[in-house]
């Protein structure tokens, strides 16, 4: 006889089951988005004392996502240190295979929450998960033209089906976090730090290079980069500056002053990575959105601003000179 | 060694430290960090996300460690304690769920208790003097109050705050500006050592009659950050050694004229400085001189313990164990309020 301790948090529903050999001892939940830190303790410990003293628990399984963070961790951290305490096994799952594994349609869809209005995402075909979860915007998933299941239609993970996803092999160690920041790894080799004076000089060669006559010149540089209540980012590779990225927080409205990469080095994630760093210090000064202009047409750099979640708010003509239109985007931070 | 009294593991996550400790009593058995501040330092601050990720991830290795220093198997612990408030919700429910999982995994009881009284329990490792009643200055990267403790486990009065950046927060923004690097206290701390901390007269903020009668105790450390800028816009030519030791004196000073001043008023004697900023040598210094000449007893716990760790939670944990206190209900909520002023939730 083997006993499981089964956990989910990955959705708004916090879920708790306590099954042996295929028996369920204990099955119980609590819904709340906010409440799976309390929900957590006081469901396993209804379930330790439902369950007969004598019968011992062997493992435990959690899923691990994909789903909210914060919710998702406090399943996970409990399982992990109560595994670790009681000396078994702790065993991670895909919670979208729990909501898959109630359902019998030969192709569909399975989707929670991912917050940020966005989703996390599986697809099943004849059972099985195609490929590792993703993350985008719900209206994406409208061409695929397949059922959707999931948390708005009432499907949660249902934690007693985790011992036989577990049993094909497919587990996870770490949660399943899917989303951009972390799922783009920072170029090789390449230094981010803060921009400084030293780098005035070589920054006004990449922009002279970069934007020809429409650079700034040497003195709106060092302007832009000294003002207030903003961050300058520099990206050396080898002791040499290749790139700068600046955001300036107006009044809690962050606007992106310049991300520039130099001839060289463009397509290898810099520029990613420098909109990540600022859009992260965004947040910790708790601005309530970014805001960015990028010129119609620039194939490179629209698409990258799109998966951070920026989208077009409206058009400015004329912007970069005549007949050069800009496009206003914007992602809110709250 | 496993000392005499009862053994309490505590568990901090509050910020971006994911910390243990144990303790045996009063006595300090192991204090484990594992800190996340160099993902940190080039942001210019504490990422949340960042954080959270961080202390799920070094959580395990940081228990199994401390249980090895302290020589202790997990089953040997008589009681758990976790910082359940306040800090960094995301952070906060790692800490406490990890907690809650070991605890009720081995039937022992769980304190959740609140991180600013855990940073003067501290202050009761390794000696056995008399811990309250006590005036308390608590100075961090998120803090910066003083606090009445009449009863370190179930007493403590906030007298007053910051009513907007910590200290610590204001060394860190300072630092950025002066771009000496975050985090910003040791950093303006080392060139401030060279310079002339009376070069540049820096507002001390709330300190004007008419600040008084609200914010008598409160701090504000805005219109020093906004001071500082400005002199540096204005003065090209500026000494940057003086700039830092004339902020870092402007600080140091409005800190202790406001702990000091509640020390006298409330007729207490023990004056306790503990957090972060508590290792800036120039508050040190001051503090020292200040409670000679004002005949108060000035405790200022190791430099190890000052800043965020497990074993402040261990400590404030045992001395309610050791009082008797009923552990803190199963499932009780994590707070990330730092209008909280009950030491154990």
């Amino acid at each position: 006889m083997r006993t499981f301790l089964l956990i989910d948090t990955s959705t708004s529903r916090t879920s708790i089951a306590v099954v042996s050999d295929s028996e369920i001892l204990f099955q119980e939940h609590q819904d709340g988005a906010l409440a799976h830190g309390q929900a957590i303790s006081k469901l396993v410990a209804k379930a330790l004392d439902h369950i007969k003293a004598d019968t011992k628990i062997d493992e435990v399984i959690v899923g691990m996502g994909p789903g909210p963070f914060t919710g998702l961790r406090a399943g996970i951290a409990f399982a992990q240190s109560f595994a670790f305490a009681r000396g078994i096994k702790c065993v991670g799952v895909c919670s979208l295979d729990a909501i898959a594994s109630q359902i019998s349609d030969p192709d569909f869809i399975v989707a929670v929450d991912a917050r940020r209005r966005e989703i996390f995402y599986a697809r099943y075909t004849s059972g099985l998960r195609i490929g590792e979860p993703k993350v985008c915007q719900p209206v994406e998933l409208v061409t695929l033209q397949l059922p959707i299941y999931g948390e708005a239609d009432g499907e949660y993970p249902d934690p007693t089906a985790f011992i036989e996803i577990a049993a094909t092999g497919k587990t996870y160690e770490q949660p399943i976090y899917v989303r951009r920041p972390d799922a783009y790894p920072a170029p090789v080799g390449v230094k981010f730090r803060a921009f400084t004076q030293m780098d005035l000089v070589p920054a006004f060669a990449i922009e002279k290079a970069a934007y020809g006559s429409d650079a700034w010149t040497m003195a709106q540089l060092r302007e832009e980069y000294s003002g207030k209540n903003r961050m300058y980012l520099a990206a050396e590779f080898s002791g040499e500056l290749i790139a700068y990225a600046g955001v300036a927080d107006l009044a809690g409205v962050a606007d992106v002053l310049t991300i520039t990469v130099a001839d060289g080095h463009r397509r290898k994630g810099i520029g990613r990575e420098l909109l990540r760093r600022l859009i992260d210090w965004c947040r910790t000064q708790k601005c309530e959105a970014i805001m960015l202009e990028v010129r119609v047409g620039n194939e490179s750099a629209i698409p990258l601003y799109r998966s951070f979640g920026l989208i077009e708010i409206s058009r400015r003509k004329d912007y970069y000179g005549p007949g050069k239109t800009a496009i206003v985007m914007r992602k809110e931070l709250k | 060694m496993k000392g005499s009294g009862a053994l309490v593991l505590g568990i901090e996550t509050s910020c971006d430290e994911t910390a243990v400790g144990i303790v045996s009593g009063r006595n300090l058995l192991a204090n484990v960090i594992s800190s996340s501040v160099e993902e940190h330092a080039r942001f210019g601050g504490v990422v949340p996300e960042i954080a959270s990720r961080a202390h799920l991830e070094a959580m395990p290795n940081v228990i199994r460690q401390a249980l090895a220093e302290a020589k202790v198997a997990l089953s040997d612990i008589d009681a758990f304690a976790v910082t359940a408030g306040p800090g960094l919700i995301g952070a906060l429910l790692v800490g406490t769920s990890s907690a809650a999982g070991l605890a009720l995994a081995l039937g022992k009881p769980l304190y959740g208790v609140n991180h600013l009284s855990a940073h003067i329990a501290v202050d009761s490792l390794n000696s056995d003097h008399k811990l309250d009643p006590a005036i308390a200055l608590l100075v961090s990267g998120g803090h910066s109050s003083i606090l009445q403790v009449n009863d370190l486990t179930s007493d403590v009065d906030v007298l007053g705050s910051t009513i907007d950046d910590a200290a610590g927060e204001a060394f860190d923004k300072i630092a950025r500006i002066l771009e000496l690097g975050f985090p910003g206290g040791p950093a303006i701390d080392l060139d401030a050592r060279s310079g002339n901390p009376d070069a540049i007269d820096f507002p001390r903020g709330l300190t004007l009659a008419k600040d008084l009668a609200e914010h008598k105790y409160d701090f504000s450390f805005s219109g020093l950050k906004t001071a500082v800028s400005r002199y540096l816009a204005k003065t090209p030519e500026h000494i940057r050694a003086d700039v830092s030791a004339s902020f870092q004196e402007a600080v140091v000073d409005v800190l202790l004229l406001k702990a000091i001043g509640a020390a006298k008023e409330t007729g207490i004697e023990t004056f306790i400085i503990a957090g972060g900023v508590a290792a800036n040598s120039r508050l040190r210094a001051l503090a020292q001189e200040r409670s000679e000449r004002a005949g108060l007893n000035l405790r200022i716990p190791p430099m190890a313990l000052c800043t965020d760790n497990g074993a402040m939670v261990a400590a404030l944990g045992s001395l309610a164990l050791a009082k008797g206190l009923a552990p803190s209900e199963i499932g009780f909520e994590a707070s990330s309020s730092s209008g909280i002023t009950k030491p154990i939730f």
